[in-house]
């Protein structure tokens, strides 16, 4: 009987222990709500989404974030389309091209590219990177849209590579070996078997890869420009752009506790965090997919 | 498609993929190279004598006597650059001479009062006096070279009369002297430029050199020492030998940048010769010697960061990841060993997945609101702690912010202790409660550091988390946990975008930055090669 109790009881104390990750999520949701709610309820939802004009400190003030959420999107795709290509093909050649040995020296460099602290990446932007682009390509500022999104590929590769490695490399052998029994060179077995086999690992690592630009503060805060406005023409690299987290990371330090200013970033930040969950749910449905996939074979 | 067609392109994929690995090389060591070289630097640099005397007079270091001596070779070597510009500067301060004239006047005025002369003698000394000064004044401030000598001249006619022996209105005649002497070779007409110029050397010398000998000691530390590196100091000999104007071409052309020998714009004057003197005898005023600053890492810094080292951040950054660590250990493991241990696959248990999951995902910037309107403002005043940014607050979000990754690595490790381990010690009769704590755990226990260690890389180089929680870009070193710090992570934002002083030392940029990498780079290896050899040891070699 004794026995029975403590089992239960420490499996009871063991289980709200482990429950501290859904009260995190609880409690960020909580007050994130809680000190955007009077500006919710008092301003409209509906400027707040479509008005590129944020002027928080106009009288009276202007809150639209449709220039930061354009930015954010901006930055976030160019990087994507910047990191994809290479991402793949890094992928693929660490399981299907080399060997083990090589793979085991490329991995650590990997790693070592994801653990450099954004804000090392940052400093880099501003002090090595802007300069030199400003002098190369003759831009008015070497702070741009460009510069950010380079940066944010370097920074989303890690991600999309070891996620999309590891689905890759899950495509069993057997699909591989009847593709080159049939004579396909290894360049058609890679494309027309294997990534299609693994394509869901390879869209949630991308999926993965773009939370991360998105979420992203201290290198589009410090490469960007910070300069709200939506760019025009729209392929021009070279503005200046500025993006949801970059406005919260500078706005908050200005802002009294208690203004609109504050309580619109903090809805700024809810926005972010819709966004977010909303990528996050479809990189666990590609996930979950690739892993039923998986089992299949 | 003919084969040798398709196994060429197959070639050419090779090539490609292969090429994007190099690619991604080539991108760590585009973004660590210049870094690293260039923050090395603000450890291992030509210190010159100035670094020496900042050393002891803000932190006590070195030999006194020795730095002293040093300091007053450096003083020789440097005299007759501050007697030369002295000199340059009695033909063409005409303000100071004109000053000096009247002052010497009313010395005289003063002089007369006091002697026993009769009134009239007084009027007519004082009335010839005032020429004299009148006439000298004019040449002063004259750039026509013909007036200056006939001025000069009337003056220097009372050069040997009785009435001024041994009076103070001989300093005025003194004053003529001094000033044919100098002018000599001065072309007159640009005494003006040559006056803005020479002020402009002298901005850049007491940069260069320190603040001249005889001035005050300025109120602001930095502005207390010359240069204090030998690349520093040969940026500085740069601006000093060129003069540097920005040229417009036309309307709505950009400026252009010209570069002339400043020697040229003194041309005939004695200056002419200073610049080469100066580039010639720099090592001797400045004596450069191969330092290494290791006290960078310990040393605090003045405003700005202009002088000093990142102990502080330092400190700062350790005491919020360890302070973190503490929090999210015990969570993290525990989770972790719930999950893998008893866990069934239901709905409660996907909840908890979902929600580590989400956890991970959730940008750092909301991290830093999270922090900012749950601890800052709600849970610290809950328990009477005043509600502002401190270091507590700080690692708390840090340590919610790492949850995932702590659980996932510790999952991980437990997951990879084999079976077999497992069911060796239930076979004994241990329970499960024993098993975990004296066989699983300790078999995983290399995996969970593993984890620790990146969690603890990952928290010291975050920023945003930390901008409203308890970071400050400047401030004391913190006394208890409940007061704001310094960190690596904020101050490299600082030191890059925000402050305007730092960008006058560009190692010290670099340096900051780099020390952070290191850390990480430190901590990462550490992690890499624990987990190398943990994964040797499970699978049996």
């Amino acid at each position: 009987m004794r026995g029975f109790l403590t089992l239960h009881l420490g499996r009871t104390a063991l289980f709200l222990v482990t429950c501290t990750s859904v009260l995190a999520v609880f409690l960020i949701f909580l007050f994130v709500v809680r000190e955007a709610m009077p500006f919710l309820a008092k301003f409209s939802i509906k400027e707040f989404l479509t008005s590129t004009a944020w002027y928080p400190e106009a009288v009276p003030p202007k809150f639209g974030t449709l220039a930061l959420l354009v930015g954010s999107g901006y930055v976030t795709i160019v990087s994507i389309i910047f990191a994809v290509p290479v991402g793949i093909l890094a992928a693929v050649f660490l399981s299907d091209i080399v060997s083990m040995k090589i793979r085991n020296i490329i991995k650590p460099i990997i790693e070592i590219l994801a653990a450099i602290p954004s804000v090392a990446y940052g400093f880099f932007a501003v002090m090595v990177l802007a300069p030199w682009m400003q002098e190369k390509f003759g831009f008015s500022t070497g702070t741009n849209a460009l510069n950010a999104s380079l940066i944010l590929a370097v920074m989303a590769l890690p991600t999309i590579i070891s996620v999309s490695e590891d689905s890759i490399s899950a495509v069993g052998r057997e699909l591989r070996e009847a593709s080159y029994g049939c004579g396909a060179t290894r360049m058609e077995t890679i494309f027309k078997v294997v990534i299609p086999a693994a394509h869901s690992g390879i869209i949630a690592g991308i999926v993965l890869g773009m939370m991360r630009a998105i979420g992203e503060t201290m290198v589009v805060w410090m490469a960007s420009g910070n300069a709200a406005q939506i760019p025009s023409p729209w392929w021009d690299l070279s503005q200046s752009v500025r993006t949801l987290t970059a406005t919260i990371a500078g706005d908050m330090g200005e802002t009294e506790k208690g203004s609109p200013h504050y309580r619109a970033l903090f809805a700024a930040g809810l926005l972010l965090l819709v966004i977010i969950l909303c990528l996050n749910m479809v990189s666990e449905y590609f996930l979950i997919r690739a892993k039923q996939a998986g089992g299949k074979r | 498609m003919r084969p040798g067609i398709r196994i060429a392109i197959d070639k050419i994929f090779t090539v490609v993929a292969g090429a994007s690995v190099v690619c991604l090389c080539l991108v760590l060591a585009g973004v660590l190279g210049p870094m690293l070289w260039r923050g090395g630097s603000a450890v291992a640099f030509k210190g010159t004598v100035e670094f020496r005397k900042m050393q002891l007079v803000l932190f006590g270091r070195g030999d006194e006597d020795k730095i002293a001596a040093e300091s007053r070779q450096a003083e020789i070597a440097r005299a007759k650059i501050y007697s030369t510009i002295e000199k340059f500067k009695g033909g063409i301060d005409s303000e100071a001479l004109i000053d000096k004239a009247k002052q010497i006047y009313r010395q005289f005025g003063n002089d007369l009062r006091q002697t026993d002369r009769t009134a009239e003698e007084v009027a007519e000394l004082r009335s010839v006096t005032r020429q004299i000064r009148d006439r000298l004044e004019s040449a002063f401030a004259s750039s026509n070279a013909a007036e200056v000598n006939e001025s000069l001249a009337y003056v220097l006619n009372f050069k040997d009369d009785p009435r001024f022996k041994n009076t103070s209105a001989a300093g005025l005649i003194g004053l003529a002297e001094q000033y044919s002497k100098d002018i000599h070779g001065i072309n007159l007409a640009e005494r003006q430029r040559y006056y803005q110029e020479i002020r402009q050397v002298e901005d850049i010398l007491t940069e260069l050199l320190g603040p001249a000998p005889g001035t005050a000691t300025p109120a602001l530390m930095m502005n207390r020492f010359g240069a204090t590196r030998w690349d520093l100091a040969q940026k500085l000999l740069g601006q000093l030998c060129w003069y540097e104007e920005w040229i417009k071409q036309g309307p709505g052309q950009p400026m252009v940048k010209r570069l002339t020998p400043r020697s040229q714009r003194f041309a005939g004057t004695e200056i002419e010769g200073l610049f080469i003197y100066i580039q010639k005898n720099l090592p001797e005023m400045l004596k450069p010697k191969p330092t290494f600053y290791w006290q960078y890492f310990i040393d605090d810094s003045t405003p700005g960061h202009y002088f000093g080292g990142v102990g502080p951040e330092i400190l700062g950054t350790l005491l919020l990841t360890i302070l973190a660590m503490l929090f999210v250990v015990p969570f993290g493991v525990i989770s972790a060993a719930y999950l893998v241990e008893c866990a069934s696959d239901n709905l409660v248990i996907r909840i908890i997945r979902m929600s580590i999951n989400t956890l991970a995902g959730v940008p750092s910037i909301v991290f830093g609101l999270f922090g900012l309107a749950f601890f800052v403002l709600f849970f610290l005043p809950l328990f009477g702690a005043p509600s502002k940014g401190c270091i507590l607050a700080a690692s708390m979000t840090l340590a919610v912010l790492t949850l995932p990754v702590m659980i996932r690595a510790s999952e991980e490790a437990i997951r990879a202790v084999p079976q077999t381990y497992k069911e060796a010690s239930l076979a004994l009769g241990a329970s499960r409660f024993r098993t975990f704590v004296k066989v699983t755990l300790p078999a995983a226990l290399p995996g969970i550091l593993t984890g620790v260690i990146l969690s603890l890389s990952r928290v010291a180089g975050e920023t945003a988390p930390v901008l409203f929680t308890g970071a400050v870009a400047l401030g004391p070193v913190p006394k208890s946990i409940f007061d704001p710090t310094r960190t690596l992570s904020y101050g490299s934002y600082d030191m890059a975008v925000g402050d305007k002083l730092a960008a006058m030392v560009p190692h010290n940029q670099f340096g900051m930055v780099v020390t952070l990498v290191l850390l990480i780079l430190c901590l990462n290896t550490v992690a890499i090669i624990l987990r190398s050899r943990m994964f040797k040891k499970l699978a049996g070699h």
